[in-house]
This record gives C-alpha cells, structure tokens and sequence, in this order.
C-alpha cells in the first residue's frame, strides 16, 4: 500500500531528476563546481508579479535601468495575476535588451550562469494538473552540494536542491532565456534561437542598433541566411546604404539566396543603379526557387525604372 | 498572402510610375524588400507574421475592445503587446484559435475567445493555453 502511494507519487512528480544525477556523477567539462552571481541585483516581488520581478533582476543585470513598477505594467495581465513567457521575452526586448531562449537543459543552465549570465526560468511549483507558475532567476549552483541559488520571489538568495529544480523546471517544459545587451549573445543558444531572437528584437529597436545585433549573429552564425539579411536590410534602413549593399551581395553569394538578390536589387534601384539592380534580380530569378514571383517582380520593376 | 499583396504592389508601382511621370522623382520605399522575418519564416525558424496582423485586426473590433475593457486589459496596452510578440510567439497564438472549441465558430466570439480567454485571462477556466505565474504563498 505504501510502496503503490510512494510509486504514485514518483509518476505524478514525473520521475527521478535523470540531469541532476549525471551531472553531479560526471560534470560537463570545463563547468566549475561552484558558481555564484553575487553581483546580480534583487527585486523582491510584490503580491502575484513573480513576473516584472524576475525580469527587471535580469535587466539591471545586463545594465539596463529598469523600473520594476513600470514593467509590471507592461507585462503583468492583472485579470489573471500572472504574466506570459511571450510578454517577458517581448518587456526585455522593449527596454533595448536581446532575450534569447536557450536549450532547457541542466548544463546548458549551469553553463549559462558559469559564463555571468543570470537565467529567466519559469518553473511550475505545483503539480502538471494543479500548476502553480513561478518566475525566478538563477543565479549559481554549487555542484558538491548538489544545489541551485535563485534570486526567487521575495528570497534574495534561494538555495533550492538541483533535483527539485529539475523537477519544477521540467514541469514548465524547461522554458527559459537571458537577458544581454546588443551584441552579446547566450553561451549555449543554437542559431535558431539567435534568429528568433534577433528578428524580435529588430522589431522594436532602432535600425542601427539592430544591425549591430544582427551583425554579431551572423559572426557567430554564418549559416541561416536570415540572419545575414536582417543585417542587411537593417543597414539599409539605418541608412548605411553602401555597407548594406555589400552585405546583402555578400549573402547573395554566400547562400544563393533569392531573398538576398531581390532586397539587393530593390536597394540598388532606389540607389538608381539600375543596371546592377537588373542583374541582382536575375540572379534571383535564375535560382527557380520557391520566392520566384518576388523574384520576378523585382526583375520588371527594375526593367521598367528610369535610367 | 501573395494572392492578397500583388494586386496592391501593382497599384503601387501604377501610383509610383504616375508620380515619377508627374513629377520626375519620387524617393522609393523598401516596395519589394523582404523583411528577415519572412525569410526566417522559410527556414521553418518562425511563421506567424500573418497571425499577428490577424490578432491586430482583431483588436480593432469594438465588441473585441469592450471585453478586454471589462476584464481590466487596456486594449492599446494588448495592441502593443500583440506588435511585440515575435512571429513564433503569434503563431502560436494563432493556432489556438483554429483549435477553438465548438460552439465559438461565429467570429466574434472566436476573436472574444482568443484575446479575452487565450491571451490575456483565461479567467473562466475553460483553457489552459499559455503557462501564467502565480505566487508562492
């Protein structure tokens, strides 16, 4: 009877902390033992916002001055005393900063925090079918000990066990992201991350400062063309119309990309190089690809424009 | 998409060579650049640009705006938040409401449904769409 309750309960609180055990057992190479972002600052949060608390801690911490009273105007949804993943990652990005989802696994976390960067994580504290949502912060582990610290709630410093963590992470599907200043990029985040989060960025930041997002992307990156045409376009906008004409030939180039020959030849005849424009729009069109009625617009617009 | 936009870049293209004949020069907007957006969309990365302008749309709707109203969202704020969520974020959204339940297929309580009950309260229970926070105690 005891044993079937003690199985029960190790289903519901979906198994045994798999990720703490091999990281304890065999940690990644090169992750130290004991972290802790000492420096991180601490916003205690006020009744139900876990939420604007977490993200004015990562703000702060990327050098961003924030008014946690202002956020939870733009991220709290007072009907439903909560806020959503979506808000968070959009609140970050509208103060200037770059939010990046990463992987939602323990050592990319740990790793995370072991290059300085502070992790937004959601966590859910009660059960899969009783969920009870939870904002916090990590900012250390301490491996030996088999702990995780958070700034969490309104506790400065939580020490909370690594397999707990994994457990209430895990419940959440793992979601979290970091918060950097333009330009610096997450340790662990793949490329895909890095798009998603540079074209939400784009979205609501000047075009210069875009361009300097997207450019330390595609360093890091070189291989989704959007990031490369981001880049481009966002020059462009910026009005740096020389250095967006090359970027733009250059992942013409590099990727065979149709989208990168059209936004070429569009830039080229507003340019009024109207021959050039001819060409990039051929270019777009002799690669049969799935943008070839853009393709083929930009090829007339630029056969019909005044020399 | 594209069926919707070539006939408006065409016309477009009529004003603009109009204008060109009528005044000699006339600056050109970016008409036919793609955005990263739409390209990252073709990489599988995100998709959803359509879903957002479908979600603003609806925020425009007065019976839309009353009820956000009355659950204590002010509907500039939700408009702001909707222009803020990246595409994968609005395509999530967006197919929540193709999964409304029966019994919301007249639009407007498909639209109320969404924003009132998906995006922004939820508060009647009948969904568990996007994970909220709660307190600890």
């Amino acid at each position: 009877m005891i044993r079937a309750a003690l199985l029960l309960a190790a289903l519901l609180l979906g198994g045994c902390a798999v990720q703490t055990a091999a990281l304890r057992a065999d940690p990644p190479a090169g992750l130290p033992p004991v972290v802790e972002l000492t420096s991180t600052p601490f916003f205690p949060q006020t009744d139900f916002q876990c939420g604007p608390a977490a993200l004015a801690t990562a703000l702060a911490a990327a050098g961003f001055a924030v008014d946690p009273a202002q956020l939870s105007a733009e991220v709290f949804v007072p009907a439903r005393a909560g806020s959503l993943q979506a808000e968070m990652l959009a609140g970050a990005r509208r103060h200037g900063a770059v939010a990046t989802r990463i992987p939602g696994e323990m050592a990319a976390l740990l790793r995370e925090v072991a290059a300085g960067h502070p992790v937004v994580v959601l966590q859910n504290l009660g059960l899969s079918f009783v969920p009870l949502w939870h904002y916090a912060v990590v900012v250390g582990h301490d491996l030996p000990r088999g702990d995780l610290l958070l700034r969490s709630g309104r506790t400065e410093r939580e020490v909370m066990p690594l397999s707990t963590f994994e457990h209430t992470w895990g419940r959440s599907g793992s979601w979290a992201f970091v918060v950097l200043a333009p330009g610096d990029w997450p340790l662990t985040a793949r490329s895909s991350d890095a798009v998603e989060a540079a074209v939400g960025f784009e979205r609501s930041a000047r075009p210069a400062v875009a361009a300097r997002v997207y450019a330390s992307a595609v360093q890091r990156w070189p291989d989704p063309p959007s990031l490369a045409i981001g880049w481009g376009n966002s020059l462009r906008a910026a009005g740096d119309t020389a250095r967006a004409a090359e970027v733009l030939r250059a992942a013409a180039e590099r990727h065979r990309s149709a989208p990168a020959w059209i936004n070429l030849a569009d830039l080229l005849l507003a340019l009024g190089r109207r021959d050039e424009a001819v060409q990039a729009a051929r270019a777009a069109v002799a690669l049969h690809d799935a943008w070839q009625p853009q393709a083929q617009q930009a090829l007339e617009e630029a056969l019909q424009a005044v020399r | 998409m594209h069926a919707i936009r070539r006939p408006a870049r065409r016309l477009v293209a009529a004003t603009v060579a109009a204008s060109l004949a009528l005044s000699g020069f006339v600056p050109r907007a970016q008409a036919l650049t793609l955005s990263a957006e739409q390209v990252a969309e073709s990489e599988g990365v995100v998709s959803g640009a359509v879903q957002r302008e479908r979600l603003l749309a609806a925020l425009q709707r007065d019976d839309v705006a009353r009820a956000l109203q009355e659950r204590g969202v002010d509907p500039d704020e939700a408009r702001a938040r909707i222009a803020a969520l990246s595409d994968a974020e609005a395509a999530r959204l967006g197919a929540e409401i193709d999964r409304a339940p029966a019994g919301a297929n007249d639009i407007v309580g498909t639209l109320v449904f969404v924003f009132v009950l998906l995006l922004v309260t939820d508060i009647l229970g009948f969904t568990k769409v996007f994970p909220f926070t709660r307190p600890i105690r």
